[in-house]
């Protein structure tokens, strides 16, 4: 057990301060008096005027850190006043960033969608009638019961942006039967987690940043990215002590100014970075030998790349250092343009903090470039050279950091393989190739009967948005399009039924997250139900949220309940079990009975914690909103492994325990497809034996760090199997930077905004709502772009207009916008919020423009703040011209662009955006032949150990 | 109860704006508003380039120029020494607003009221700390108590020397900055850039130096607009205010030169204009108000440190005279004029020159803080007060007219001397740039139809009028004109000039 403070054990530590020294004051309210809370009014100061108030948790919807919040009820009024940080919450600790208080706004949106809506005419042509939810479930469900009974399970789809839920969904589709989960993954972390997964199988680092001594940052987790909050938090209490905290990032984020060294190096050369720092530790000695001797699977890289050499750990150094034999710094400066000197001093400040050097990479480089997945996969290196792989001060994998109980909701077995999301041609895909649906569709790959958006804007948050609408505007391609969404989005625009879901206190979710060296759960609840309960109201069976939700606005939870019981009312399809309460068989599970159960019964310490506080685990779960599991997080790997667990194994010639009937010992035989049960991570290997020791090791085929990576090997990318720097689509050499080429980063956010989900508050949208182009003054004056003129910015598929910004902030060579702009709406008096612009869509062919007709201005509406709207700038949709680049083996949207970049031309405007779709399916031609299709090994589909949601039965894996 | 103050830690500051947003959600602060916000700066060339956050706010000062000017005491210091307010109270005056060396205080679109930060006394009093310490993720907010040696945040600022933000000004800021960077607490080291800011709109009212050059060390990169508080109406009431107490004191001239007997022009006329003036002064003064109907609270529950309220009696005062001034013209008692002489023209310098006081309780506006405003206003009130002479010599014959020309002369001409003093002066840099402002900036063509239109022309043409001395030409009228237009272009170049230099 560790004394660091930062993880939290049961009870052990409050963030509450102590008043006596603190001027005598607190930071939040007494636990035991949130039911009845008096806090005086502000606007009513200097006079005392009372408020009182309910406190209830909930857990924030905006990123997906899922930081703690706690709704303020005014028990008068019976509305939310404002949230608050919870300080029950173990990786938010009672604070926030500024989209936390921000909720209040987007409960309160007065443009908000209050009721399910159907639409009346064309598809896209603004026109709705508002439903029931009695409606909409009994046509939805009809729908997708049909599509069961006919068989053509693969044509529903749900299509999620980020979940802020573990597993509910899958639950459902499971409990349908069908492989229908599509997620944003390759738009977003493909190419992180898989290089991460490559190494130690987790494929999410869970990073020690509080224990830390090196902070070694490819991503801007101080203003943006998973999990922002919790990590900022972390990563300055590290830096305060005097940690050393480097960032790479072609710009100058935030974080990069906070750091101690900001390394700009060029986009895409940044495995270079981390290999020329990797054989500096080499040769400087600077590195964990006997951590690299137990824990790697260096024999197999020896046997397989060196055969000249023995077998021998003494042969590993020199093979290394062999390999890594161009990374110099005066090589890795011509690369990446970072100082050979600041590399050697680095290399020197890494090498004296050995186990306590904690990294991280999610988007950033990874998500920008092809064959960014070995910006993690190298940037582990240091992790796995420095032996700081799950130690106190180093970086973990998420699973040892998750906790996600089993749902009672229950399953069954998904028999075959969707390829619309999984298509053969990208077997190692992390995880489903959503970008690629409407090319597939226009292939005539498969088409959709119902499909569902949910909380998901993918014409505006991916590339080649215009052919999404293609997709969307055509009725044989997609049959019935479904937007579950809080509010008017791009995508919801072209929906045939729009139905409100809760925002974060509107709605039940439970979420889990690595955040930091410990465990915990966090529970979404819709507060004014919870209030009414409070207040005395039964909540029965019968009674649904959005009775005392804002308008008609739902949640999902119930709503899937409820719409399976319509898919299956009489159970005949086998689906209606998988939706019945277990202690009223025949009737629809509650909210309360399905967390009720996962609270008394799958959360080790919670039914105990619950009983001192003598409440249920669910009513300690609604008054406190997060619980830390009790954990030790350190070197789990290292945990020993009673021989009595694994004596029905086989242990094989390199000390692997191979269980039977797992994927571990599947041998392609009819019976191992037959026999061969799935985890959820690794093989099912359950154990290795280290130096006589029977431990616990990492979820890989090898059970160990797998410098070599025979999985990539196997399946057709041997030349990857170890770190190695793949340049990049955008490599800077390959460009004419004499000319007016130049690198465009469009993939970065900011504090205040997140994706398309924060356009709904006022106040984010006040501090943000403007992305000019980030250009250096060099270039500037190069390419003849005059101080706050407009730019055009050709891509492959077409251009956009945007205004330069002039800073020193940028490496000369790259310009760069950020992602959060650009948003827009048709109708002129729908989905305004606070930072849509108007947009004319004009298409002719295969040819479309958007141009931007009216910017954001004052209007009138409930909320008197419309019309104080001072700002009118709301950016340029750039991700329209982007054509879809997955990497051949992530599957990774490669978001950063080879552009052009001139002054506007004569009858460009601002926000203009022209897309030519044609040549959208050239590049998806052109992308779609760099990959190795499967099968793979035993005629596979994918390799049997990888992660993905919803994994099929091992049957459904053989491609036939 | 002990005294408080913020410790702003820029040196863990991530320039979240989670502060901003929980001021905003605590205090339904409406938008174009805030009572506290982050602003960034660069500094440095690529490679060398870094961003610095701080976070500005009220600096809960311990002589605080706000206070002083309210004239309702509506701002008032609490008990643990924050400096609070009360909506009830303010009547939207917006001295304020200029007395502030912070930009910390706006006035509320929903109320029409002054409002800043208030240190979250509302929750103080149940025992909590401020909205935007509980949210920080970074803990970079931090309340200090100064009357507890063991107060952490305390300890830091004595340990470690702390600055606050415009120390020249004498407020004793309660609010300390750690780590901060010299030119984030120095508004007049950067600018914002001419291609805006990172991630908003700029406005005219985003505070900039009105010149780029010299000694700018960095850009502003993101920060928040604040509005100006005085504008044509203040300068305006100047000038009106300039005739009123003009007319008189040449009024009570012409008593001391024998010319009492004149009842109507020397006794009528010039106390009618005053008046007339006087009550044209009054209505720009309560119309400027954004809470017009709580005039009286002036009066009523007035803050004598604030030269409001003296200058709102010394208005009240003047006017009483002014009407034992009209008694006696009514009456025909020369004898009553010539008692009430030397009081008016004492009354009617003071309701010139109280303005010099007032504006020099506006710590923010070191332009209008100079030794000079006060001959200048009386200066230009013997001018203002020759114009409305000559005016009214249209109408009736006025007494002593090459008496009042040669007056007026040397009224603008000592007028001219003190502004040309103003602007050659040695100035500090916030002076330098407010005088760039108005003689070369955005005040320019303001400033220029002053001097020439309001200065040199009207001397030309009443030097010509003396040596011309005819009743045909009313040249002398004209130069009247010229000088109320002149100086009404050069009192609001002052004006907006003095408003122009960035507090944050």
């Amino acid at each position: 057990m560790s004394n660091s403070d930062d993880s939290r054990y049961l009870d052990e530590e409050s963030f509450y301060k102590d008043a006596t020294s603190n001027a005598g004051l607190t930071n939040y309210p007494p636990h035991d008096q949130w039911h009845d809370w008096t806090e005086l009014d502000a606007k009513a100061w200097p006079r005392r005027v009372e408020r009182h108030f309910r406190l209830i948790p909930t857990t924030c919807f905006n990123c997906e850190a899922a930081c703690g919040l706690v709704a303020y009820v005014d028990r008068e009024t019976g509305e939310v006043a404002k949230f608050e940080g919870n300080p029950e919450h173990p990786a938010s600790r009672g604070r926030n960033c500024a989209k936390g208080p921000a909720t209040l706004n987007q409960v309160n949106d007065p443009e908000r969608i209050l009721f399910p809506l159907k639409r009346v005419g064309e598809r896209g042509g603004g026109e709705w009638e508002r439903i029931t939810w009695e409606q909409a479930l009994d046509e939805i469900g009809a729908r997708i019961r049909t599509a069961l009974v006919e068989d053509r399970r693969d044509e529903i789809m749900y299509h999620v942006g980020r979940p802020g839920e573990d597993g509910y969904t899958e639950r459902v589709l499971q409990g349908w039967g069908i492989d229908g989960h599509n997620s944003h993954t390759n738009i977003c972390s493909s190419n992180a987690r898989i290089g991460y997964q490559s190494w130690m199988g987790h494929d999410r680092p869970s990073s020690d940043y509080a224990n830390a001594e090196v902070i070694f940052l490819i991503s801007s987790h101080l203003e943006a990215g998973h999990y922002f909050n919790p990590h900022a938090q972390r990563i300055i209490e590290a830096q305060e002590r005097g940690a050393t905290v480097i960032c790479v990032d072609p710009r100058l984020s935030n974080t990069g100014s906070k750091a101690d060294h900001w390394l700009p190096a060029w986009p895409g050369t940044e495995p270079f970075l981390l290999l020329a720092l990797a054989k500096l530790l080499l040769e400087n000695g600077t590195w964990e030998r006997e951590f690299m001797r137990r824990w790697t699977n260096w024999e197999t890289y020896l046997a397989e790349t060196r055969p000249d050499l023995d077998i021998e750990f003494e042969s590993l150094e020199r093979a290394l250092l062999d390999q890594y034999a161009e990374y110099t710094p005066e090589r890795a400066e011509y690369i990446t343009g970072v100082p050979a000197e600041e590399i050697r001093e680095i290399a020197s400040i890494i090498g004296a903090h050995p186990t306590k050097f904690a990294s991280h990479n999610w988007r950033a480089a990874g998500a920008g470039n092809l064959g960014g997945w070995q910006t993690a996969r190298c940037l582990f290196f240091l992790n796995v050279l420095t032996g700081s792989v799950g130690t106190e001060g180093g970086t973990s994998g998420n699973g040892w950091n998750k906790f996600k109980p089993h749902a009672p909701l229950g399953t069954q077995k998904i028999e075959h393989w969707n390829e619309m999301s999984w298509p053969r041609e990208y077997p190692l895909s992390y995880h489903e190739m959503s970008i690629l649906l409407p090319h597939f569709l226009n292939e005539r790959r498969g088409k959709l009967d119902t499909y569902f958006t949910r909380v998901y804007n993918p014409v505006w948050t991916n590339p080649d948005g215009f052919s999404w609408m293609e997709a969307l505007l055509d009725p044989s391609k997609v049959e019935c399009h479904v937007a579950l969404t809080p509010t008017w989005s791009e995508t919801a625009i072209f929906a045939d039924y729009v139905l409100p879901m809760g925002v974060g206190s509107e709605r039940h979710d439970l979420a889990s997250f690595e955040t930091h060296a410990g465990r915990w759960i966090g529970f979404r609840q819709p507060v004014m139900r919870r209030f009414a309960e409070l207040e005395g109201k039964s909540i029965g069976k019968d009674s649904r949220t959005h009775e005392f939700n804002p308008g008609e606005v739902w949640e999902e939870n119930e709503f899937w309940i409820d719409l399976s019981w319509r898919i299956d009312p009489d159970g005949e399809l086998g689906i209606r079990e998988h939706f019945e309460s277990r202690s009223e068989p025949g009737q629809p599970m509650t909210v309360d009975e399905y967390y009720g159960l996962i609270f008394s019964e799958e959360v080790p310490g919670l039914s105990e914690a619950a009983a001192a506080a003598d409440q249920t685990p669910l009513e300690f779960m609604r008054d406190r909103g997060a619980f830390a599991i009790p954990t030790d997080p350190y070197v789990p790997y290292e945990r020993t492994v009673d021989p009595a667990s694994v004596q029905d194994c086989l242990r094989d010639e390199t000390g692997v325990f191979r269980k039977p009937g797992t994927a571990g010992v599947f041998d392609g035989s009819p019976e191992s497809f037959a026999e061969t049960v799935l985890a959820p991570l690794g093989d099912g290997s359950p154990a290795v034996e280290i130096d006589g020791e029977i431990k616990e090791g990492f979820p890989t085929p090898s059970k160990k760090l797998e410098l070599y990576s025979t999985t990539l090997a196997e399946w057709g990318w041997p030349e990857y199997a170890t770190p190695t720097w793949i340049p990049s689509h955008v490599h800077w050499e390959d460009l004419d930077l004499e000319g007016d080429e130049r690198i465009l980063l469009p993939t970065f956010r900011i504090p205040t905004l997140i994706h398309t989900r924060s356009a709904n508050s006022k106040w984010l949208n006040e501090i943000s709502h403007r992305h000019p182009l980030w250009i250096h003054p060099e270039d500037a004056e190069k390419l003849e772009i005059g101080v706050n003129e407009l730019v055009r910015i050709t891509t492959r598929l077409g251009h956009f207009v945007i205004q330069a910004w002039r800073t020193e902030g940028i490496r000369p060579g790259v310009v760069a916008a950020s992602h959060h702009m650009g948003r827009w709406r048709m109708g002129k008096e729908q989905g305004r919020s606070w930072g849509n612009a108007q947009a004319d869509i004009e298409n002719d062919g295969s040819t479309w423009k958007l141009s931007r007709s009216e910017g954001m201005g004052p209007y009138r509406s409930e909320d008197p703040d419309s019309e104080r709207i001072w700002w009118n700038d709301t950016g340029v949709h750039q991700n329209l011209t982007f054509a879809v680049q997955p990497d051949p083996i992530s599957g990774m949207q490669c978001w950063h662009q080879r552009v052009r970049v001139t002054p506007a031309e004569e009858g460009d405007s601002f926000g203009d955006v022209v897309v030519d779709t044609a040549k959208s399916r050239a590049a998806y031609s052109e992308w779609l032949a760099k990959t190795r299709p499967a099968p793979g090994p035993h005629g596979l589909r994918r390799p049997l150990w990888y992660a993905r949601p919803l994994k099929p039965t091992a049957e459904a894996y053989r491609l036939s | 109860m002990t005294r408080l103050g913020f410790l702003l830690d820029s040196e863990t500051c991530i320039g979240c704006h989670a502060c901003t947003v929980a001021c905003k959600s605590e205090h339904d602060v409406p938008l174009g508003v805030n009572r506290t916000w982050v602003k960034y700066i660069e500094t440095g060339e690529f490679p060398d380039t870094t961003r610095h956050f701080s976070v500005m706010r009220c600096n809960q000062c311990e002589d605080a120029p706000c206070m002083e000017i309210c004239p309702t005491s509506a701002l008032f210091r609490a008990s643990n020494g924050v400096v609070d307010f009360d909506d009830n109270n303010c009547i939207g005056c917006k001295g304020c607003m200029n007395a502030c060396p912070y930009d910390a205080i706006y006035i509320n679109p929903e109320t029409n009221t002054a409002n800043k930060c208030n240190f979250c006394n509302h929750r103080i009093e149940v025992g909590l700390e401020p909205s935007c310490v509980v949210v920080c993720p970074t803990h970079s907010i931090k309340v200090i108590d100064f009357d507890d040696a063991d107060n952490d945040a305390r300890r830091i600022v004595d340990r470690e020397d702390l600055p606050v933000r415009s120390p020249e000004q004498g407020t004793v800021p309660k609010v300390f900055y750690r780590g901060a960077n010299e030119a984030s607490l120095d508004p007049l080291l950067t600018a914002i850039p001419d291609d805006g800011l990172i991630w908003a709109d700029v406005t005219l009212q985003h505070p900039t130096p009105p010149t780029r050059e010299p000694d700018l060390v960095g850009r502003t990169t993101y920060t928040t607009a604040h509005a100006t508080a005085w504008k044509t109406k203040v300068s305006g009431y100047l000038v009106t205010k300039a005739v009123a107490a003009g007319i008189m004191l040449l009024a009570a001239l012409m008593v001391l030169l024998g010319e009492a007997d004149q009842i109507t022009t020397v006794g009528f006329v010039p106390a009618a204009i005053a008046v007339f003036f006087v009550s044209v002064t009054g209505a720009l003064l309560v119309a400027d108000l954004k809470k017009p109907s709580r005039f009286l609270l002036v009066l009523t529950q007035g803050n004598w440190s604030s030269w409001l309220v003296r200058g709102a009696y010394i208005l009240g005062l003047y006017a009483i005279l002014l009407g034992g001034w009209l008694l006696a013209a009514l009456l025909e008692s020369p004898q009553m004029l010539k008692i009430l002489a030397l009081p008016i023209a004492v009354v009617a310098a003071s309701t010139a020159g109280y303005t010099a006081f007032l504006f020099a309780q506006c710590e923010g506006r070191d332009l209008w803080q100079s030794q000079l405003l006060l001959p200048t206003l009386l200066v230009q009130a013997v001018a203002a007060g020759g114009s409305g002479w000559f005016i009214a010599d249209l109408f009736v014959d006025m007494p002593e007219l090459q008496v009042v020309r040669g007056i007026t002369i040397a009224a603008l001409v000592a007028n001219g001397l003190l502004v040309v003093l103003e602007i050659s002066g040695d100035h500090s840099r916030h002076v330098a740039l407010a005088v760039h402002s108005m003689t070369q900036g955005d005040q320019r063509t303001l400033f220029l139809t002053g001097m020439v239109g309001g200065l040199v022309l009207p001397v030309i043409l009443l030097a010509i009028s003396m040596i011309v001395d005819s009743q045909a030409l009313p040249l002398s009228c004209v130069a009247g004109v010229l000088i109320l237009g002149g100086m009404w272009a050069y009192e609001d170049s002052y004006v907006q000039a003095g408003q122009s230099v960035p507090l944050s």
